[in-house]
């Protein structure tokens, strides 16, 4: 077994993270000047990079989409996508990643991770401040961290990523060690983490505190109103330690509907929001939507996958599980769902993430060599009922998918008809979100279609693949167990070599094509409609929200600020 | 007229008081089945606050932190002592603190009360204004022209989905004209005064008519019907003869008597206030009451869920109970149980 490489890493980086200063992401795709007014825009695809492109104006106001209400604007207790899309503005976090996934300074000016991967040591800048003008300390940082490993602490977000955390200990005014009790490459990751200032919460009920609603802020912005189920209002933080913001408010209008948000973009309500596949086609024939706005698509981290529970009599055996994923012509999903804005996967990662080898290819769609895969598994119709059966059982399994997702639905019913024609019976089930995700994390199912979604760019498979993560302890919920892959996942963890580290995850990526335990659909790309006006857009495999400065670089071009 | 009417009513209180406490009392173990019910429904259904969890991100929370959240929740206790728990709770008109943001549930269910009985309230009164005209005046001649063409009309408008209908609306209002607002309550920011209550007046034109058309035709036939068969009556025909004009005769004396049966269902469509209506509000973005009861389920909240059954039990208990009340008063038959 390969020893961790004794390597220090010391990062030291640049005091100032200049909002207009990101470096270039890998494949850049600068958009086409904006576009005469009747022509309807083409969707850009790959990553943009608007940072430095056009004369960003300052002032006005900015109107953003969030799909729900937040649930809490407390850092830790935070659990979905609005609310970090709020927090993003509010809270600066220790460490950020820039829009090449690096690890890049935040509230932190450095960090150090020790050799063999257990301790990581991080100094605060010495200009970050609270909005009320104190400073940022690092007792803050264990206060927050205590918080989150805290029994009686909901952190959905964050608990798994200090799921082995032994003690954090401040040892300046500025700097503080967090020792972990597993060596695991990407320990440093988990500092992707605001802070809440401890003081604010001495002696209240840290569930409960007037805080969570009304945060303290130590980012560019800070909270003014939050109406219930209507919008939020940020404006300009003057105490801010870094580079002054483009917009001097910003508002959140909380929209549940899809179609509805496009036509506010449409009307200028919103400059802003996510758009599905038939939206985006609606777009594309709308000349109205030609002049006013345009299309920002790119590809995420995010991929789709059938989960194939090993538990189940049919799906206990490789060749089964390889059948499966030759029976689903993913081609076709990329053409006529998704019309080519999706790629074919062939492990657990999207094409962009570092553990991704593109050199292995997908398995075929094959039928034929499904059905020969079938007989070898001894799956054969052998009381001529035109079903396949083995010892007596019946090769019929339902396959779950979640209501919520129409893509979803459409390829479990394309899979369930290649399926009928070789003699398997694959009844599709829809069910609502929450009832679904207690199927699956109980491991309560045979087949289900569903959707990872990345939030930072770790690709350790482990949690997900790992036979020590199977149900209720962790998320292999399709009770995968490989021991040549258990121990490349366990090395992959405390290999601290980068290269070294992605060359496992390269040979785990041709274990899990061969092994198939799951089927692997696609990723697929984001897509956003946009008011033309606003510029300095970035994009990055981990959205608009995950990177710095993602949302707070963006201006209002060309005409008075609104 | 008035002193054997005055003998009645005297000698009739004891019955009526009789008869409402035996409501009342059967009252209780009604909500107590409601409640009861509502509790186990939600409990037992499939899915958690924790599986509910990621909804939008599509993330799924990891083992360790499920347990620990389950335990916060109080739901690794037994389902007995949960409800115990809870209802103990309630007796003290406490509803208990949401699962999602932890405020009282009663603050959140006053933040949506005012949008869902303005919007429904409004919507309501719109009906009517529209509905009721209609009715009289295609009762008035049934058949006629008018009759068969109002009919045809309200029924078109019956059966038009109002999602699609609110969509439609928005497009051509909001997007082409530029007329009326998109979305929400108020414009940002908000202005004050005339100009503010003109704006919210605005916001409220579309989702007020969308909730409008398609209840216009339960309406409408209800009362045409009971115009239509009025008309013919021998009071109506008398009053025709006493030199009323024919409208006048419609609308003091064939339309009071078609009032009685609206007025019945009006008082059970008043707890429906309450309620508010999920697409409508998720279209319009409206922070109503029915948005909050469809995403509390959807997240698994249950003290928001169980405070917005109970309230809508205790409602519609609430009225059928006063129409029991208002029924024996007026009809004796009723109250001594030898009722028709």
């Amino acid at each position: 077994m390969k020893k961790p490489g004794r390597l220090v890493l010391l990062v030291c980086l640049a005091a100032a993270c200049r909002v207009n200063e990101a470096p270039k992401p890998p494949a850049v795709v600068r958009t086409a000047p904006a576009a005469a007014p009747t022509a309807i825009p083409e969707p850009v695809l790959g990553y943009i990079d608007e940072s430095n492109k056009g004369l960003p104006a300052d002032g006005g106001l900015i109107r953003r989409r969030l799909i729900g209400e937040p649930g809490t604007l407390n850092a830790v207790l935070q659990s979905g996508l609005p609310e970090q899309q709020v927090l993003q503005y509010l809270s600066r976090n220790l460490l950020d990643f820039d829009s090449r996934m690096n690890l890049v300074a935040g509230l932190a000016e450095r960090y150090e991770v020790t050799p063999g991967g257990r301790e990581v040591r991080l100094t605060l800048r010495a200009d970050a401040v609270w909005e009320d003008g104190s400073p940022v300390t690092s007792r803050d940082a264990v206060f927050t961290i205590r918080r989150i490993v805290d029994p009686a602490v909901p952190s959905p977000l964050f608990k798994p990523v200090f799921e082995t955390l032994a003690s954090v200990e401040a040892t300046g005014p500025r700097s503080f060690v967090a020792k972990f009790r597993e060596p695991d490459a990407a320990h440093a990751m988990a500092f992707v983490l605001p802070l809440l200032p401890e003081k604010r919460y001495a002696g209240k009920n840290f569930l409960k505190a007037r805080e969570n609603r009304a945060p303290v802020s130590d980012g560019p912005y800070r909270f003014v109103s939050w109406k219930a189920q209507d919008s939020l209002v940020l404006e300009r933080n003057p105490r801010y330690f870094g580079p002054r913001p483009h917009f001097d408010r910003v508002v959140f209008r909380i929209l549940p509907e899809n179609s509805v948000a496009y036509q506010a973009v449409l009307t200028g309500d919103l400059d802003e929001t996510s758009i599905d596949e038939s939206l985006k086609q609606q777009a594309a024939r709308d000349p109205e939507y030609g002049r006013c706005c345009r299309a920002v698509e790119y590809y995420n981290l995010d991929y789709s996958y059938i989960a194939l529970n090993s538990r189940a009599p049919f799906f206990s055996d490789a060749r089964v599980r390889r059948a499966v994923t030759m029976l689903l012509d993913r081609g076709s999903i990329v053409r006529n769902l998704y019309r080519g804005s999706a790629r074919i996967i062939s492990g657990p990662w999207a094409p962009d993430s570092p553990a991704y080898d593109a050199s292995i290819s997908p398995l075929p769609f094959d039928p034929a060599g499904a059905a020969k895969l079938l007989d070898e598994a001894g799956w054969k119709d052998t009381n001529g009922n035109g079903t396949r059966d083995r010892a007596g059982r019946e090769f019929e399994f339902e396959l779950l998918v979640s209501a919520g997702s129409n893509i979803g639905r459409q390829i479990d019913e394309m899979l369930s008809a290649e399926l009928a024609r070789v003699g398997v019976k694959a009844r599709v089930r829809p069910l609502e979100w929450a009832s679904f995700v207690e199927r699956i994390d109980g491991g309560n199912f045979e087949a289900a279609s569903l959707a990872w979604s990345a939030s930072d760019p770790n690709p350790d498979p482990f949690p997900y693949w790992h036979s020590s993560q199977w149900p209720p302890r962790g998320l292999n919920s399709g009770y995968y167990g490989n021991p040549e892959a258990d121990r490349l996942m366990e090395e992959a963890r405390r290999e601290m070599k980068e290269e070294a580290r992605v060359r496992i995850y390269h040979r785990l990526h041709a274990i899990f094509r061969d092994d198939a335990p799951a089927v692997f659909v696609t990723n697929a790309s984001a897509k956003y409609a946009f008011r033309r006006e606003i510029g300095g857009l970035v994009t990055s495999p981990l959205g608009f929200s995950g990177i710095w400065p993602g949302p707070i670089g963006w201006w209002r071009s060309g005409g008075a600020p609104r | 007229m008035a002193g054997p009417d005055r003998v009645v009513a005297v000698r009739g209180r004891p019955a009526v008081i009789r008869y409402v406490v035996r409501r009342l009392l059967l009252a209780v173990p009604t909500l107590a089945g409601i409640v009861v019910l509502v509790f186990c429904l939600l409990h037992l259904a499939p899915g958690s606050p924790v599986s509910a969890l990621g909804a939008e991100s599509g993330r799924r929370v990891s083992g360790r932190a499920a347990i620990e959240m389950r335990r916060l929740y109080g739901l690794d206790r037994p389902l007995p002592e949960r409800f115990g728990k809870w209802i103990s709770r309630v007796v003290r008109l406490d509803l208990g603190e949401s699962f999602v943001d932890r405020r009282p549930v009663g603050e959140r269910i006053r933040e949506a009360l005012p949008y869902t009985l303005t919007l429904n309230g409004l919507a309501l009164f719109l009906t009517l204004a529209i509905a009721i005209p209609l009715g009289v005046e295609a009762g008035g001649r049934p058949e006629s022209v008018f009759d068969r063409i109002s009919g045809a009309a309200l029924f078109a408008l019956y059966s038009t989905p109002s999602f699609w209908a609110a969509l439609l609306l928005q497009t051509l209002f909001s997007v082409k004209l530029r007329w009326l607002p998109l979305y929400g309550v108020s414009s940002d920011p908000e202005a004050a005064g005339m100009p503010g209550l003109l704006d919210r007046l605005a916001h409220l034109a579309l989702p007020v008519v969308c909730l409008t058309y398609g209840s216009l035709a339960f309406y409408a036939r209800l009362v045409r019907a009971g115009v239509a068969e009025a008309r013919s009556a021998d009071y109506v025909l008398a009053a025709r003869a006493r030199g009323l004009s024919r409208r006048e005769a419609l609308w003091k004396h064939a339309f009071r008597n078609a009032l009685l049966p609206l007025i019945t269902l009006l008082g059970l469509v008043l707890p429906g206030l309450l309620s508010g209506s999920v697409i409508i509000e998720r279209i319009f973005a409206w922070p109503g009451l029915g948005r909050l009861y469809f995403d509390s389920i959807l997240s698994r909240d249950y003290p928001v869920v169980l405070a917005l059954s109970l309230i809508g039990a205790v409602a519609t208990l609430a009225v059928t109970l006063a129409a029991d009340i208002a029924y024996a008063v007026a009809d004796p038959r009723v109250r001594d149980g030898t009722g028709p």
